[in-house]
C-alpha cells in the first residue's frame, strides 16, 4: 500500500479540515465541491499539501462535511438550523440537507418536528403540502407560503377575495381558487409563483364562446397536466371545469344536471386508474350529500351516490368527507362522530357500510368541533377529528396510530406531501409539521 | 450669560437598509471580469476559485445580481466577438479546425465561469427569470459566432462541400465533421436543422436527381439497383458517423425519392433487364434487392406485385390455353407445379415470404387454372398417373410432397365437384383393376381432401375402399362355402360395389358365356343367401378376365382381357369365323363398346388374336372376324388392353359436364332453402351472394342457374315472391 493520494486539506475560517476526494465527490457536480473536479472526477487545483482556504463558518462546514461523509445529518443544539441552511446554500448542498433531514413517509412512524405560528387570525381554511416539503396555508383571502426550511415567502393574495382551495402544480407554482366578490367580475382561479407571490396566469371560463366570471371551489390535478375545479357561474353555469396546465386553456366543462350538485363540490379527486373524477358535495354545504364519478371522455356520470332517499336513522349519520380508494374499489366516507363508512364503487346506488369502530369517542365531543377530513397516502388512510389524526392501515382499515398535539384547538385541515404531514389547527393560528425520522443507523 | 448658541439640529434620515457601497460592488465585479478575461486567455491557473466564488456570492447576496449578470453577458460577448474574427481570418481548410478549436475553448471557459458563478446560477437566475449561465453561453455563441454573416454561409458551404467530396470518393476528416455537427446540435435542434440539415437535404436531392438520371441512362436495372443500394447505405453510414440520428429518416427519404420512387416505373419495365427478365432468369439476388429497395417507398411493392401478377397471369393463360400442351395432362399439371415452385422460390428467397405476394400468386393461379374448364380432370389424371405408376421407388415423404402440391392446385379450383367426379372415376378404375401402387398414398390423399372440403366430399370415396375390403371377405366366404362344388370350372372374383358410391351407370348386361354364367349364378345365390333384400347387377363393362388359349403349332398363351373381350373370344371356341352381326347378336354388347373391343382384338399389332376381313383400322358392320391361327408373341402372358382414350373424348366430356350440372342443382336448392329458412325474407342479390359464399368450397355457381333454381323452388312452393316488392322472396314453412 502506498501513500493516499486523494487527500485534500481545507482551511475554513481558520480551522483545518482534511478529507478525501471521494467524500467531496458525494457533493455532486452541481456544487461548490463539484467545481474542484475535472470531467473525469480528478481533483483540480490540488497543490500538494497546500491547504484550500474557504472564508466560511467552520462549525457549519464540519456538519456539512459530516453529511457528505455519512449521508446523515446531525445538527448540534448550539448551531441554529437557519445558519446551517444558509451555509448549505452557499456550498450548493441544500438538496443534500433536505433529503437527510427526514426519512421516507410512514404514517406509523411520524413524530412532530415543529409547530409554526402564523400571524393571521385563526380562520384557516386549507393547508396543502408542496412537492418538496414546503406548504401553503390559506387564511381568508391570503395564502402564506413556506418552503421546506419553513421560511416564509411573500404571501399571495388574489385581490383579497376569499380563498376556497389551493394546490401545488409543481415546486414553484400554486393554483388558488377564490370566490367572486359581489359587484365585481373577478374571482376564479389563478396560477402564482410560490417563491415571489406573483400572479402568473388567470384561468378563464368560457360559456357559449363568451368569457364569464365565476367562483372556483375545490381543486384537483391529474398526472397528464389537467386542472379540475368546481365552478359556479353568474348565470347558473354550475359544474366542473377542466383546464390544461401547460397552455392554461379551458378544455372541457361538465355541466351540473338538475337535482344534482357539482358546482358546489367540497372535494374533487382524480382517479387515474379509472380515468374518472370523483366529485363530492357534502353536508352542511347542501342539505344532502352527493357523490359522483365523472367520465370526461364519455361526458357521462358513471357512478353516483346520494343520501336523499336514505332512511333517517336514530343517530343521524351525515357524510362529512369522502375519499375514493381505487385499490379496494370503494369510497371511504366519514361522519361527524368519526365513524368510517364504505360504499362499493363497482355498482351505483349502493348503501354505506358503516364500521362501528369509533363509538367510544361519543359523548366527549367538544363544543365547537371541526368537520372530519380524510386523506390517503400509499395505502394508509388518515382521518382528522378534533385535535388528533388517526392512521388506518391494511385492506380492512385497522387503526394503527394516533397523532395528537396537546393545544391549538381542533384540526381544521391537514395535507400530506413531500414526505411530510402538515396539520392546520383552528383556534390558534398554528400548523404542525410531522415527519418520519431518518432511518436507523443499522 | 451670552446668548445661547443657536443650535442647528439636522435630522438625518434613518437608514433602513444596509446597502453595500456600489464602489465596492464595482471592485468585486472588476475582479470577476478580470478572471473571465484570464479564463478566455488560457491563464486560469493563477486564479483562486474560492475567492471568485465568494465574490460572486457576495454580489448576489448584496443585491448586485443584476450587475453581475449583465456584466457577464457583456464580457462574454466581447470575447466571442474576438473569437469570431479569428475564425473568420482562418484560411481555407483551416476554417473548420479553427472553429472546432475555439468551440472547445469556449466550452471549457464556460464550464469554469459557471463554476465560479454557481451561486448566481442557483439563486438569482431562477428568481429573476434569466437564462442560466451554460445556456447563455451557448446562445451567445450561436448569435455572435455561428450567425455572424461571414461565418454562417461559409460554415454551411464548407460542410456541404465536404459531404459532396466524400460522395465522390474523397477521404474527409470525419472526426472534425462530427464535432462541428455536434456543436450545431448542442446549440439546439433548431440550429442544426435550420443552419445545416435543411440545405443538406436540398443539395442531396439535387445531387441524387442528377446522378439517378445518369445511372438510368447508362445502367441496366440490376446494376442501377446495386448502385442505389450502395448510395443508400452510404448515407445511412454517414448519419451514423457524423450526423444527428434523427437525420437518418430524412436523408434516406431523399435518396428513396430521387433514386427509387421517381424511376420506379422505368426500372420495373426496363427492357431486357426489368422485373420480368429477373423472374425469367431466376435472379434472386436482384429480385431481393429490388424488393428491399422498393419496400421503402409508398407504392413500390404494389408495383412489383402488379407486374409480377400480370406476368404470371399472362404466362399461365398461355399455358392453359396452349392446345399442344393439353394433349398430355400429366405434363400439363407438372408444368403448373413447376411454375408454382418457381414463384414460391422467388417469393421465399427474394421477397422475404411477403404475405401479400403469396396472396397475389395464389389469386393469379386461381385465375388462370380456372380459365381451362378441363383443369379438374387433368389434375385428377395427374394423380391417377402418379398413383398408377409414378410413385414406384419414391420415398413416403416424397409422396406426401407430391400429394401436397396437388392439393395446392386443387385449392385453386373453382369447380371442385368436377374434380370429385373425375377423381371418383379414376379411383374406381384404379381400385377395380388393382392398379393402385400404394394404398397408403391413396388414403393419405383422401384424408387431405377431407380436411380441405369436409366429410361429405370424401364419404363416397371412403365407401369405395370399404367395398373393396368387404368384397375380399365375401369372396373368401364364397369359396369356403361352395368351393368344393365348383370342380375345375373358371375361377370367379366378384367385387360387390354399393350403388351410389361408385360411378356406375345402369347397363344392359351382355350375354356371358355359359361357363361363366353358371358360376355367377352360384355366387348370386350365395350372396343373396347371406344378405337378404339386396339386388345384384353385373357391371360387365368393368371386369377383366384371364383366358388360356392355344394357337397354331400348339403355342399356348394366357390372355389378359376385359369381360367384353372374353365374351367375344369365347364365341370363337366353337367356330373360326364370325361376322360382326353374328357377334353383336350373340354377345349383346353395346355397339360402341363392341367396336372398341374388336378393334383392340384385331387391329393392334402384336396382339391381334383375331383376324379381320377386310383389313382396315375401323370396324364396319359388314366385317368378318377369324381366329388368328398364326398369332405369335414372345411373352407367355399377353395383355390385351382396350383401346381407351385416357383423356375423355369431347362427347364424354360433355356428358360428364352435364352430369355435374345435374348434381349441382340439388346442392344449389339445398343452399337456397337453408339460407331462406334462416332469413325468412331476402332479396335476389343477397340470395345469390349467400349461395355463392356457401358453395364456393365446392364450385362457383352460375347466377343464372341460381335464378332458375329459385324459380323452380317457387313453383314447388318452397318460396314465394313478396306481394309488394317483386325482388323479395319469402320462405314458405
Amino acid at each position: 500500500m502506498g501513500i493516499q493520494k486523494d487527500r485534500i486539506k481545507f482551511n475554513v475560517g481558520g480551522r483545518i479540515f482534511e478529507t478525501t476526494a471521494t467524500t467531496l465527490g458525494n457533493a455532486g457536480r452541481d456544487s461548490f465541491f463539484g467545481a474542484l473536479f475535472d470531467d473525469n472526477w480528478n481533483l483540480l487545483r490540488a497543490n500538494n499539501n497546500q491547504e484550500f482556504f474557504i472564508d466560511r463558518n467552520p462549525d457549519c462546514f464540519a456538519i456539512l462535511l459530516d453529511l457528505l461523509r455519512t449521508s446523515d445529518l446531525h445538527i448540534p443544539s448550539n448551531v441554529p438550523e437557519r445558519l446551517l441552511y444558509r451555509e448549505a446554500a452557499f456550498y450548493g448542498l441544500s438538496d443534500h440537507v433536505r433529503s437527510a433531514k427526514w426519512g421516507p413517509f410512514d404514517g406509523n412512524r411520524l413524530s412532530l418536528c415543529r409547530s409554526v405560528t402564523g400571524r393571521a387570525p385563526g380562520d384557516g381554511t386549507a393547508i396543502r403540502a408542496g412537492p418538496d416539503g414546503g406548504c401553503a396555508v390559506a387564511h381568508g383571502s391570503m395564502v402564506h407560503v413556506f418552503d421546506w426550511m419553513l421560511e416564509e415567502h411573500p404571501p399571495i393574495n388574489l385581490d383579497y377575495q376569499r380563498v376556497n382551495d389551493i394546490g401545488w402544480v409543481n415546486t414553484d407554482g400554486i393554483v388558488i381558487s377564490a370566490c367572486e366578490r359581489l359587484g365585481t367580475a373577478d374571482g376564479g382561479m389563478g396560477l402564482f409563483t410560490s417563491s415571489t407571490g406573483e400572479l402568473r396566469y388567470k384561468f378563464n371560463v368560457v360559456h357559449d364562446n363568451q368569457v364569464k366570471s365565476y367562483a372556483a371551489g375545490a381543486l384537483s390535478f391529474s398526472p397528464d397536466y389537467k386542472i379540475f375545479s368546481s365552478c359556479k357561474g353568474r348565470s347558473n353555469e354550475y359544474g366542473v371545469g377542466v383546464w390544461d396546465q401547460v397552455t392554461g386553456k379551458q378544455i372541457d366543462f361538465f355541466y351540473e344536471s338538475p337535482g344534482w350538485s357539482l358546482g358546489d363540490a367540497d372535494k374533487l379527486q382524480w382517479l387515474d386508474r379509472r380515468n374518472c373524477l370523483l366529485v363530492a358535495t357534502l353536508f352542511p354545504r347542501k342539505d344532502n350529500c352527493y357523490i359522483s364519478m365523472l367520465d370526461f371522455r364519455e361526458k357521462r356520470m358513471v357512478w353516483s351516490w346520494s343520501d336523499i332517499e336514505a332512511p333517517v336513522t336514530v343517530d343521524e349519520k351525515r357524510v362529512r368527507d369522502a375519499i375514493a380508494m381505487e385499490e379496494s374499489n370503494s369510497i371511504c366516507v366519514v361522519n361527524e362522530y368519526e365513524d368510517l363508512g364504505f360504499i362499493d364503487l363497482r355498482m351505483s346506488g349502493g348503501s354505506v357500510r358503516w364500521s362501528s369502530r369509533s363509538r367510544l369517542n361519543k359523548g366527549k365531543m367538544p363544543d365547537e368541533s371541526c368537520y372530519p377530513k380524510l386523506a390517503l397516502h400509499e395505502g394508509q388512510l388518515f382521518s382528522s377529528m378534533n385535535d388528533c389524526i388517526s392512521v388506518f392501515c391494511g385492506p380492512d382499515c385497522v387503526l394503527t396510530s394516533r397523532l395528537r398535539r396537546s393545544h391549538g384547538g381542533s384540526i381544521c385541515d391537514f395535507s400530506i406531501g413531500g414526505d411530510r404531514l402538515f396539520a392546520l389547527l383552528s383556534e390558534e393560528n398554528v400548523f404542525d409539521i410531522w415527519e418520519t425520522p431518518p432511518p436507523p443507523i443499522i | 450669560m451670552s446668548a445661547p448658541k443657536k443650535k442647528t439640529i439636522q435630522i438625518e434620515a434613518f437608514r433602513h437598509r444596509v446597502v453595500a457601497d456600489p464602489k465596492y460592488a464595482e471592485k468585486t465585479w472588476n475582479i470577476l471580469e478580470h478572471a473571465i478575461h484570464e479564463i478566455y486567455n488560457h491563464n486560469a491557473s493563477g486564479l483562486s476559485f474560492e475567492e471568485l466564488y465568494r465574490n460572486a456570492y457576495n454580489m448576489v447576496l448584496h443585491k448586485f445580481g443584476e450587475k453581475l449578470y449583465s456584466g457577464l453577458v457583456a464580457t462574454m460577448t466581447f470575447h466571442l466577438k474576438e473569437i469570431c474574427s479569428s475564425i473568420e481570418a482562418a484560411q481555407g481548410g483551416l476554417f473548420l479546425e479553427e472553429l472546432n478549436r475555439k468551440w472547445a475553448d469556449h466550452n471549457k471557459a464556460l464550464q469554469m465561469i459557471r463554476d465560479i458563478l454557481m451561486y448566481m446560477d442557483r439563486t438569482f437566475i431562477p428568481s429573476a427569470h434569466k437564462t442560466p449561465v451554460h445556456e447563455l453561453g451557448l446562445n451567445l455563441w450561436r448569435d455572435v459566432v455561428i450567425h455572424s454573416s461571414k461565418i454562417q454561409t461559409r460554415l454551411l458551404d464548407t460542410l456541404l462541400e465536404l459531404i459532396q467530396g466524400e460522395r465522390s470518393g474523397e477521404v474527409i476528416n470525419r472526426g472534425l465533421m462530427r464535432n462541428i455537427t455536434k456543436m450545431l446540435m448542442d446549440l439546439g435542434s433548431s440550429v442544426y436543422q435550420d443552419d445545416f440539415e435543411k440545405q443538406f437535404l436540398e443539395s442531396s436531392a439535387d445531387f441524387y436527381r442528377l446522378e439517378s438520371q445518369e445511372f438510368i441512362e447508362s445502367c441496366d436495372c440490376g446494376e442501377y439497383l446495386k448502385k442505389a443500394e450502395r448510395r443508400l447505405n452510404e448515407e445511412i453510414e454517414r448519419v451514423s458517423h457524423y450526423l444527428d440520428a434523427k437525420s437518418e429518416a430524412k436523408i434516406t427519404n431523399v435518396v428513396e425519392k430521387e433514386l427509387i420512387e421517381s424511376h420506379m416505373q422505368r426500372l420495373v419495365h426496363m427492357e431486357n433487364s426489368g422485373l420480368v427478365n429477373m423472374i425469367v432468369g431466376d435472379k434472386y439476388e436482384d429480385l431481393g434487392r429490388m424488393y428491399s429497395l422498393f419496400r421503402r417507398v409508398a407504392s413500390g411493392l404494389v408495383l412489383i406485385r402488379d407486374v409480377m401478377t400480370s406476368y404470371i397471369r399472362e404466362t399461365g393463360k398461355q399455358l392453359v390455353t396452349d392446345l399442344e400442351r393439353l394433349k398430355d395432362p400429366v405434363d400439363f399439371v407438372q408444368r403448373l407445379l413447376d411454375i408454382k415452385d418457381k414463384y414460391d422460390k422467388i417469393i421465399g428467397s427474394a421477397f422475404s415470404n411477403d404475405k401479400t405476394f403469396q396472396n397475389a400468386l395464389n389469386s393469379s393461379f386461381e385465375y388462370f387454372i380456372n380459365l381451362n374448364s378441363r383443369s379438374p380432370e387433368y389434375i385428377s389424371l395427374f394423380v391417377d398417373d402418379k398413383l398408377r405408376k409414378g410413385l414406384k421407388g419414391v420415398s413416403e415423404e416424397d409422396v406426401e410432397i407430391i400429394l401436397d402440391k396437388v392439393m395446392m392446385l386443387f385449392r385453386y379450383l373453382q369447380e371442385k365437384d368436377v374434380f370429385e367426379k373425375y377423381y371418383k372415376q379414376h379411383l374406381a378404375k384404379r381400385l377395380l383393376s388393382g392398379k393402385t401402387v400404394s394404398d397408403d398414398a391413396e388414403r393419405s390423399l383422401i384424408v387431405k381432401l377431407k380436411t380441405e372440403c369436409g366429410y361429405q366430399f370424401t364419404s363416397k370415396l371412403e365407401g369405395m375402399f370399404t367395398d373393396m375390403k368387404t368384397s375380399e371377405d365375401t369372396m373368401q366366404g364364397f369359396y369356403a362355402n361352395v368351393g368344393a362344388d365348383l370342380g375345375d370350372g373358371p375361377t370367379l372374383s366378384v367385387q360387390v360395389l354399393t350403388t351410389g358410391s361408385w360411378p356406375t351407370q345402369p347397363i344392359n348386361t351382355c350375354n356371358l358365356p355359359t361357363e361363366i354364367l353358371s358360376i355367377c349364378e352360384k355366387f348370386r345365390n350365395y350372396y343373396l343367401g347371406t344378405h337378404t333384400g339386396r339386388r345384384l347387377t353385373w357391371q360387365t363393362n368393368m371386369g377383366t378376365a384371364d383366358l388360356k388359349a392355344t394357337f397354331g403349332k400348339g403355342q399356348k398363351h394366357e390372355l389378359n382381357v376385359s369381360t367384353y373381350q372374353m365374351c367375344v373370344l369365347m364365341l370363337f371356341n366353337n367356330t373360326d369365323r364370325l361376322t360382326y352381326r353374328e357377334i353383336e347378336q350373340a354377345a349383346e354388347i353395346p355397339a360402341s363398346d363392341l367396336k372398341r373391343c374388336l378393334q383392340s382384338l384385331a387391329c393392334v399389332k402384336g396382339k391381334n388374336v383375331l383376324r379381320k376381313e377386310p383389313m382396315s383400322k375401323d370396324i364396319a358392320d359388314s366385317d368378318a372376324f377369324f381366329f388368328n391361327d398364326k398369332f405369335t408373341s414372345k411373352f407367355f402372358k399377353v395383355k390385351i388392353g382396350t383401346v381407351v382414350a385416357q383423356r375423355e373424348s369431347e362427347p364424354e366430356n360433355q356428358e360428364t359436364r352435364q352430369r355435374v350440372e345435374e348434381d349441382r342443382k340439388p346442392q344449389i336448392e339445398a343452399a337456397i332453402v337453408r339460407i331462406m329458412k334462416a332469413r325468412r325474407v331476402l332479396d335476389h342479390n343477397n340470395i345469390v351472394t349467400e349461395v355463392t359464399k356457401q358453395l364456393q368450397s365446392r364450385f362457383l355457381p352460375n347466377p343464372v342457374v341460381i335464378k332458375k333454381r329459385i324459380e323452380s323452388l317457387i313453383e314447388r312452393e318452397f318460396l314465394e315472391r313478396d306481394k309488394g316488392d317483386r325482388k323479395l322472396y319469402r320462405y314458405l314453412a
